[in-house]
């Protein structure tokens, strides 16, 4: 699975996104307000998801916020933050 | 007895635990006597493989509540939702009337799974990485919250942990609400749920005790409780002309060796639930009126009084006698009419909480 | 609504083991925080907590949670000050109303860690928690007979506990409450602030342009507050103060973010006004909710500018922490001291003026001259909840 891939199951399965599939979720759609329509608590849960699976931090929602925009903004910032 | 200076009419019950959800389910568990039990696997070598208990089903929130919004809402806050929502349906107040109503939710455990998950969450994956959500889901006011949210009842709102005296504790609340004139209409009751470890702690404490399949309530002697579920929900209103189903117009709570308990109502409805500590108390009782008691059909918990408030509203709009009637009874089975029933909880250090119900003169069939 | 007379106030917090030290050190601007003393945790970083000093656990005798310790302690100086015997007040409907977050929650870490691994746990954890509400073991304690409940309100269950002992005592239902907040440091807690991202890893900045959380702290405080029938036959003990007041508003936006424009907050200050009859111009000062979160200041300054902009107002969480169920009985406290004592701390972590914000905290310990205060208090599930308060006759 790619990151992508693995970030779109998490958001299905640890958010309890019940009517949505993987495929329905662009790379580039906003995940937050419009697009998926995720909250404030949502972004919290996500940066603990993020530290779970990809070891990750997020420490803030200052640095959290540009991250978050969507799924291809997030794999991308996992992505550097890993140092690939 | 003390009486309210404001009796409190009873304008809608919604009730839902191991019977189903509604009037009509509650009130054919309560012809039976009592409701089926489900066996619950443990999850834990030590004791019973299986222990029975009263399970609650939320699938009817749906009709309420769209199925995006309760995404991140556990059981526990889900029942209190339908609690609220069947109570309101059956008050006949539509959610768009809901922005001035007070909300009280009384809850003896809380949000007792969610909050055994954020705890495994934290030991799991270590303190950095413990579930916000969890946590969030897991604070006692978490069910009021959710219907304040979803009703948009944006009046006062509170939370209440004190038990089994969590009803009667919830009710004086409401009772200064309506009779100060803060709002006209309140919303209160009960929300209690099951989890494998309180299941674990109930069979610790009772090892020595057969595991009942249901309550034997006048069996004093005898643990007979079974753990459940469930919430009951009342809508509470300052106009007698809604009291559908008559009135709450007394309540007390107290210590009984204080207070002597006096009941002035034609039934009495107990809330013995198999818990033998608290059967000696209620064996002692002396009362000239016929007893009944419904534990068997929700089961034991907490907020247990909730549904016997529900009970006692039924039977008084009804004009029947549900559950189980104390065998020798004093007075013949048969009642013809009456006006009034009381509720009467009794609980550990001594503390009882007593409620009565009249029927309204003129209130509409 | 009646003057509802108090005759008697219990606190302890970081800042103090009574009123009088927690004032004293408040206006030396103390602030008393530190690593948490009685648990560990492991974060990147610690975050600072404010931990009540000098009250140590009980011995393993009492199955007691810290938080009822803490209540029963509160209410037993507060006893004290108002000059009633035990059996006096036994004589009279009593009633007991305590607010608490951790008092009443099931976080039983080490119990479930072992049941989870198939071990058999020693009860004592279940035991202690069955035992320990806070309102049942203030009502045993002192033998009482009336209604007796913990609310359950998170950091508003202070506030809304002495609001509606004040109901109570309005009602007639009773002639005496013992009224208050309590809520211990605790893990479960510590952690879960942290993952909401909301625990500041420096001391906490109220209303401050770089405010980035809050700090946890812990205590108790209590009221006693007496009805006019009980009052009259004891005019030989000065009054504390009055509670005139009590409002409350649900924002019904969002479990842990406020409403972004003080819903709630509004109408719980109109209710208090028009149920006491006070005028807002009237107020010496507001003691506000102000933890130092993002959110929570934003939506109070608003709050402020548009509804109270030309009253003094501060936060004292900067000296306490933030005491959840107990924040809001302590700063009752707190708000009822400071009226006898006509002076405020400063607001306690300002630095710079968030632009974003028209009102500024108080920035130096300030005399205010008035008899009436206003105690704030902003809670998770969106309750808000004021208190009016009056000067009392010392």
């Amino acid at each position: 699975m790619t990151l992508k891939e693995q970030i779109k199951q998490i958001l299905i399965e640890d958010l309890n996104l019940e009517d949505i599939t993987a495929e329905e979720i662009a790379d580039d759609e906003p995940l937050f307000g419009e697009g998926l329509g995720l909250d404030s608590l949502d972004a919290v849960e996500l940066a603990v998801l993020v530290q779970k699976n990809f070891g990750v931090e997020i420490k803030d929602m200052e640095e959290g916020r540009p991250a978050l925009q969507s799924v291809q903004a997030l794999a991308q910032f996992i992505e550097e933050k890993q140092g690939k | 007895m003390t009486l309210l200076k404001q009796p409190m009419a009873i304008q809608g019950i919604g009730c839902i635990g191991g019977f189903g959800c509604g009037n009509e389910s509650f009130v054919a568990a309560l012809k039976d006597g009592y409701s089926q039990t489900t066996p619950i696997e443990s999850t834990h070598p030590t004791g019973q493989r299986y222990l029975p208990a009263l399970l609650a089903n939320t699938d009817r929130l749906t009709d309420f509540v769209p199925r995006r919004s309760l995404r991140r809402i556990d059981h526990f806050s889900r029942m209190a939702l339908l609690g609220g929502y069947l109570a309101l349906e059956d008050a006949g107040l539509a959610v768009e009337d809901c922005g001035r109503i007070g909300v009280i939710v009384a809850s003896g455990y809380g949000a007792a799974t969610t909050t055994f998950n954020f705890l495994e969450s934290i030991i799991d994956d270590g303190d950095s990485c413990a579930s916000p959500t969890n946590f969030s889901n897991s604070v006692h006011n978490v069910a009021a919250a959710y219907l304040s949210m979803q009703l948009q009842a944006l009046g006062p709102n509170l939370t209440i942990s004190q038990f089994d005296m969590s009803i009667s504790a919830a009710l004086y609340n409401a009772a200064c609400w309506l009779e100060q004139g803060r709002v006209d209409t309140v919303l209160v009751g009960g929300v209690d749920e099951h989890s494998s470890l309180l299941n674990y702690c109930y069979q610790r404490y009772f090892t020595d005790s057969v595991v009942a399949e249901r309550i034997a309530p006048f069996n004093f002697e005898q643990q007979s409780a079974v753990v459940a579920e469930g919430a009951a929900f009342l809508v509470l209103s300052r106009q007698p002309q809604q009291a559908k189903y008559g009135v709450i117009d007394s309540l007390v709570a107290g210590d009984f060796n204080q207070s002597a308990v006096k009941i002035d109502s034609d039934l009495l409805l107990i809330g013995a639930d198999g818990h033998r500590s608290y059967g000696e108390i209620y064996a002692q009782l002396s009362t000239p009126q016929p007893v009944y008691n419904c534990t068997p059909c929700y089961g034991s918990l907490p907020v247990g009084q909730g549904f016997d408030l529900a009970v006692a509203a039924l039977m008084l709009r009804n004009q029947e006698c549900y559950g189980i009637a104390r065998q020798p009874s004093r007075e013949s089975v048969e009642v013809n009419t009456f006006n009034s029933v009381s509720s009467l909880k009794c609980t550990a250090n001594d503390q009882f909480s007593l409620i009565r119900l009249s029927r309204q003169e003129c209130d509409h069939a | 609504m009646s003057h509802v007379c108090v005759s008697g106030i219990g606190c302890l917090c970081a800042a103090g083991d009574t009123l009088d030290e927690a004032v004293s050190s408040m206006m030396a601007g103390q602030r008393h925080a530190g690593d948490p003393p009685l648990f560990e945790a492991s974060h990147p970083h610690t975050f600072p907590v404010f931990a009540v000093r000098s009250f140590l656990p009980e011995t393993a005798g009492d199955v007691f949670l810290r938080t009822s310790q803490l209540a029963l302690n509160a209410a037993q100086q507060a006893i004290t000050q108002a000059q009633w015997s035990g059996d006096e007040l036994r004589k009279l409907r009593v009633g007991v109303c305590i607010g608490t977050t951790v008092g009443s929650t099931m976080d039983v870490e080490s119990f479930y860690d072992e049941y989870r691994q198939s071990r058999d746990p020693e009860m004592l954890a279940i035991d202690c928690f069955l035992d320990s509400n806070p309102a049942a073991v203030i009502n045993r304690h002192f033998g009482l007979n009336g209604p007796c409940q913990t609310i359950v309100n998170a950091c508003s269950s202070g506030t809304d506990a002495i609001g509606m002992a004040a109901m109570w005592i309005e009602s007639g239902l009773c002639d005496v409450v013992i009224a208050g907040g309590a809520d211990e440091l605790c893990r479960t807690t510590y952690n879960g602030f942290a993952s909401l991202q909301i625990n500041s890893p420096v001391l906490s900045r109220p209303f401050s342009v770089d405010r980035c959380g809050l700090n946890l702290g812990e205590g108790a405080a209590v009221l006693i507050l007496e009805s006019e029938q009980v009052r009259e036959k004891r005019q030989h003990i000065a009054a504390q103060g009055y509670v005139l007041g009590y409002g409350s508003g649900t924002d019904g936006w969002h479990l842990t973010a406020p409403h972004p424009e003080g819903r709630g907050l509004k109408q719980a200050l109109a209710e208090a006004f028009a149920m006491s009859g006070i005028d807002r111009q009237q107020l010496a000062f507001v003691n506000t909710h102000g933890t130092g979160t993002k959110d929570n200041d934003r939506v109070e300054s608003l709050v402020l500018a548009d509804e109270l902009p030309t009253i003094p107002f501060h936060s004292t969480k900067g000296y306490t922490g933030h005491t959840l169920g107990a924040a809001g009985a302590i700063e009752a406290a707190f708000t009822l001291a400071f009226l006898q004592q006509q002076q405020i701390p400063a607001s306690a972590g300002f630095s710079e003026q968030d632009p974003e914000f028209s009102v500024t905290p108080v920035l130096e310990n300030r005399a205010i001259s008035g008899e009436v205060a206003l105690s704030e208090s902003l809670a998770f599930g969106g309750n808000n909840a004021v208190l009016i308060l009056g000067k009392g006759e010392l």
